[in-house]
């Protein structure tokens, strides 16, 4: 079963080349940016895996990483917005969004 | 097999640092440093240093990201350079090598070091997580001063407001689509995120977890917040905010100065009342932390570069 594990280990670490091949070729940001929300993945995976190697408080790592590791990709549609604090949804900023809650 | 698994794990922090430094263009060294964060985090976790692969994670996936991609946005709209040039710089390359060469002698040359036995002074100490014990117990001094850095990192970066945006908010003015991916995302996360980071806190005394990473996990799901536009960044001058940046300081300067009036000297805690104090200290400090790292992350009252 160890063996097994750690050849799941190996295996999902050796997958992250495919990503960080991505990220090194992007071509477009957004190609880097999911590149590295799938290295986000398969880190957790490993994770797990590894909890199950060696402790399973390992999952509190594993449970930390899956929670946040989507914030990157926020911060990364918020600063290609054009005044970098915006969401790519928008057409157009709201009238009047700069001066809303701004003055109370 | 535990050792292909070492090895596989040592080619890819090697290959993805290389990749870091090595190649053209900012935003790649920045995707490429968010995936050596959590490659190092994983190799903390090989290495059974559970508290610091918990940090490591943390900081890396939900602040440092955010942060260089939002510097990486802003060098964009100030039509800054975005190519690194790729020449050796001579003076620098020649101090890396040097201090590496150092710190490569000084591992052979110290003797090696024979940490002390915690076994004995653990149950003294109130906890059952030796890190925390350590850290809020035995070598509390040190953690004390770090608290306060952190502040003091603050009040640096606040000096870079210009003067007339300093009764402005912090940070840039967020706003998203009302019921949009983004405006939801800000609702949905942040209440798991709380509980987690309140049971990281809780559970850093007997188990893996902390104050720090702890207050790390709240200050990310704030700052989602923040940047999905639910919540406002706030003002210099509000109190309650100023508040809660001294929190954490003070309570522990407090509960110092406790123990140089009651207990043995200062910032002694005495074995019977070691694990109230701790976990007192340890949430006042991860109030202060969590603030302490949002306005970090979000910045100095800005507002925009439209007005600049």
């Amino acid at each position: 079963m160890t063996v097994w594990l750690h050849i799941v280990a190996i295996v999902l670490l050796a997958s992250l080349g495919g990503a960080l091949w991505r990220v090194w070729r992007g071509r477009s940001q957004a190609d880097r940016m999911m590149a590295a929300q799938l290295i986000g993945t398969s880190g957790v995976a490993v994770l797990i895996v590894l909890a199950a190697l060696q402790d399973w408080t390992l999952l509190v790592v594993a449970f930390a990483l899956a929670l946040l590791a989507a914030l990157a990709a926020v911060g990364f549609v918020t600063s290609q917005s054009p005044d970098g604090a915006g969401d790519p949804e928008e057409a157009h900023p709201p009238k009047g969004w700069r001066d809303r809650g701004r003055n109370g | 097999m535990s050792v292909a698994l070492d090895i596989t794990l040592c080619a890819l922090v090697l290959g993805v640092g290389w990749a870091t430094v090595a190649g053209h263009g900012v935003f790649r060294a920045v995707i490429f440093f968010i995936t050596y964060g959590l490659l190092l985090a994983i190799v903390w976790a090989r290495l059974g240093a559970y508290d610091v692969a918990l940090a490591e994670a943390a900081i890396s996936a939900g602040l440092t990201g955010v942060l260089l991609l939002a510097a990486h946005g802003r060098l964009r709209r100030l039509n800054a350079s975005q190519e690194v040039p790729l020449h050796l710089n001579l003076p620098a390359a020649v101090v890396a090598v040097g201090i590496a060469a150092g710190l490569g002698w000084a591992w052979f040359a110290l003797p090696a070091p024979t940490a002390p036995d915690l076994s004995q002074a653990l149950p003294q100490s109130g906890v059952g997580n030796p890190v925390t014990a350590v850290l809020l117990n035995f070598r509390a001094w040190d953690t004390l001063l770090e608290s306060v850095i952190l502040l003091a990192a603050l009040l640096g970066l606040w000096m870079l407001a210009r003067d007339h945006a300093w009764d402005k908010p912090l940070g840039l003015p967020y706003h998203a689509r009302p019921g949009g991916v983004l405006a939801s995302f800000g609702r949905v996360l942040p209440p798991i995120g709380l509980i987690f980071g309140v049971y990281l806190v809780w559970a850093g005394a007997d188990t893996t977890g902390g104050a720090f990473q702890g207050g790390t996990v709240l200050a990310a799901v704030c700052l989602v917040t923040i940047m999905a536009g639910v919540l406002h960044a706030p003002r210099v001058e509000q109190a309650a905010w100023r508040a809660a940046l001294v929190l954490g300081p003070g309570v522990f300067v407090l509960s110092g100065i406790a123990g140089a009036v009651f207990a043995q000297g200062f910032l002694a805690l005495p074995p019977a009342l070691a694990k109230p104090a701790i976990v007192t200290i340890e949430a006042a400090l991860t109030v202060s932390i969590a603030v302490t790292l949002v306005l970090l992350v979000i910045g100095p009252p800005d507002e925009g570069e439209q007005d600049a």
